[in-house]
């Protein structure tokens, strides 16, 4: 336990440090205190725009893996992630059409909508998939769902001026690009609001594993349980993706790491490390977003896709041969 | 079964699903904007002014054709994919292969080995890139290919990583973003004879060869130990009709696009319609296919005449793969419902 908690710590730190000194200007490490303190142009890049773009990054990856795991312990299955359930594309919809369609909106505002969205998708694919009695139906429910959602937002696309389509193309796939502090700011409410839901809710989830019937009979209301646990993962996940998009596919990585790492733990023990892992793959994705095609910023959510899914297919097989 | 069927029974199904292509294929030519019927009419007759003769020659009736046999393409494929792998929810969308065709004719165009001025390499290129996708879908199901729900689900996955790699690829050549993004929802704009001259050989090439793959098909549906004592050789049956799908789905992607659901729901609909018989299920699922794609087409189109006018925007215009993908994801909870029926 120990050495996981000092790799991982280790990791994190080593994250960190090259995000905040690599890219243009170099910031070499030992003038990294200094321009902490804010001095010079090094400075000013450093605490106006490297730190709470990391902040951010840490934030959202934590939202993420933590929501990917409630959703996955929730509805038994290692594939149940924001992305097949359809709350990512409903929460960016939410975001993404008033930007469209030219309706101006104030930020406090924004995660409503995204909350709006993410849980009409949600629950849209709950209803019709019957609260998850089969794991497998809620997939494909969900991956209907997240379909015609998408094919909104691609018509928002079609609609839109071809300076706006960068942007939001950008946005749609991830990003924490030009992401200052006013953005973060904006998100602790919302994480007051949900961190205290999120523990009171752990230790249902791991009655929920058992399987209905045996839940049921320990006195746990399966259907409310399930619902409970949607809200809390929109709650987690909208806020994010009204800030950077909906960065794909780190709800599905984050809990499969935290299994590997823990193999005999149950969701109470997963979820911090879920937290921990959600923020160090983020971190650590946003540095290629950064600098791998300088001076062009690919989005965060395209490293995510692309290194996630397979990561995460991989830990989910060798558990599953495990088991 | 069927010889006991009279000729005339078997036969009716198909010419119905052969007038509704045509009905709708009139439908989609008066669908547009600017001109009504009576001027459409008189254009085919012969009369009508300059720019009349222009959009209905030039413009709507090559943009119907291509609907036509896009939609019949992809109609096609899903029917060969869902037979091979005898997989109810297989279909081009959700095997990797339109993503992949997709990312292969972005990433051609981007580099720019391809363009307006070379379809052909487009087409090529989405033909390796479906290839791709589809071998990428084989290696990850690994040895979970009989179960169907899994498949799907691990289809989209593979789309994920796909869309991804496009992503990149739109972001390092931004300037193709506006042509490419009615590609990623799948649409019939500005189609013109160009495109109807290089889709329509490669589409019948291929259909010609799924037709020839009836009887070959219909056994592997069976099941593989039926089809091997039936003395076919299944996995290279099975190899050439994936080859086929591809192909087909290739030529589609390339001309209009991914369009969303139509490869995955018609094949359904034509089984209901036509029955299992695979040499009457296939071109119904052609026509099928093409008379869904049009009339989406023209849906799309009177749609986008109905918003602008409510919504006082000229510029609106709603792509065929928004309607195919609403329509098609309500009827897949439908079959999906049906298919794993509750536990």
């Amino acid at each position: 336990m120990k050495r996981r908690i000092a790799a991982a710590g280790g990791l994190l730190t080593a994250a960190v440090l090259c995000a905040l000194s690599l890219g243009t200007p170099y910031v070499p490490l030992l003038d990294l205190p200094a321009a902490l303190g804010g001095d010079g142009l090094a400075g000013l890049v450093v605490t106006e725009l490297r730190v709470p773009r990391l902040v951010l990054a840490l934030v959202a990856g934590a939202c993420l893996g933590a929501a990917g795991l409630v959703l996955q312990e929730a509805l038994r299955n290692p594939l149940a992630v924001p992305e097949m359930l359809g709350v990512s594309s409903g929460a960016a919809l939410g975001v993404a059409a008033p930007l469209v369609l030219a309706v101006s909106v104030p930020a406090a505002v924004q995660p409503l909508l995204a909350i709006g969205g993410a849980a009409l998708g949600g629950v849209l694919t709950l209803l019709a998939a019957g609260f998850g009695r089969s794991p497998s139906a809620v997939l494909l429910t969900g991956a209907a769902v997240a379909a015609a959602l998408q094919a909104a937002l691609l018509v928002l696309m079609v609609l839109a001026d071809q300076l706006d389509l960068q942007l939001i193309y950008r946005y749609l796939l991830g990003s924490l690009s030009a992401r200052t502090w006013q953005d973060v700011t904006g998100l602790w409410p919302w994480l007051a609001a949900a961190v205290p839901a999120l523990v009171l809710c752990a230790p249902v989830l791991s009655v929920l594993r058992l399987g209905d019937d045996d839940a049921q009979a320990l006195g746990v209301r399966v259907r409310r349980a399930r619902f409970a646990a949607l809200a809390i993962a929109v709650l987690l996940i909208a806020p994010v993706v009204a800030v950077c998009g909906p960065v794909a596919w780190v709800g599905f990585l984050a809990p499969h790491m935290a299994r590997r790492l823990d193999p005999g733990g149950d969701a109470v023990r997963w979820l911090p490390w879920s937290a921990v892992c959600g923020a160090l793959v983020v971190a650590c994705a946003d540095l290629p977003a950064r600098l791998a095609l300088a001076p062009v910023e690919t989005p965060v959510g395209a490293w995510t896709a692309l290194l996630g899914v397979p990561a995460g297919v991989a830990l989910m097989k060798r558990r599953a041969a495990m088991a | 079964m069927s010889a006991l069927v009279p000729l005339t029974a078997r036969r009716w199904p198909l010419l119905l699903a052969g007038l509704l292509v045509l009905a709708v294929g009139c439908a989609d030519l008066v669908a547009g904007r600017s001109l009504d019927v009576r001027d459409v009419w008189q254009v085919f007759g012969g009369g009508g002014d300059p720019a009349a003769r222009h959009i209905v020659l030039r413009l709507r009736l090559p943009r119907a054709l291509v609907a036509l046999a896009a939609g019949a393409s992809l109609g096609l494929a899903g029917m060969i994919l869902q037979s091979a792998l005898r997989n109810p929810l297989a279909g081009p969308e959700v095997t990797g292969v339109t993503p992949g065709a997709v990312l292969g004719a972005v990433t051609a165009t981007g580099l720019g080995l391809a363009g307006w001025r070379s379809p052909a390499a487009v087409v090529i290129a989405a033909c390796i890139g479906g290839f791709a996708g589809a071998g990428l879908l084989w290696l990850l199901t690994g040895r979970e290919k009989s179960d169907p729900a899994r498949t799907a689900v691990h289809g989209v996955l593979v789309s994920a990583v796909l869309t991804g790699l496009t992503a990149m690829v739109l972001l390092v050549a931004p300037g193709e973003l506006g042509s490419v993004v009615q590609w990623l929802v799948g649409s019939t704009e500005g189609r013109v004879w160009e495109h109807w001259v290089l889709l329509w050989p490669w589409a019948s090439v291929w259909a010609i060869a799924a037709w020839i793959m009836a009887g070959p098909l219909t056994l592997l549906r069976c099941g593989d130990e039926q089809a091997a004592a039936a003395g076919l050789a299944t996995g290279r049956a099975r190899a050439a009709a994936l080859g086929c799908a591809v192909a087909l789905t290739a030529g589609a992607v390339s001309a209009v696009g991914a369009l969303g659901f139509v490869g995955l729901l018609v094949p359904h609909l034509a089984f209901a319609v036509f029955g299992a018989d695979l040499r009457r299920a296939l071109p119904g699922a052609a026509l099928l296919g093409a008379a869904v794609v049009t009339g989406a087409d023209a849906g799309a189109q009177w749609l986008s005449r109905a918003l602008a006018g409510a919504l006082d925007m000229d510029r609106l215009s709603v792509p065929t793969g928004a309607l195919t993908t609403c329509v098609g994801a309500a009827l897949l909870l439908a079959v999906a419902r049906r298919g794993t029926g509750p536990e």
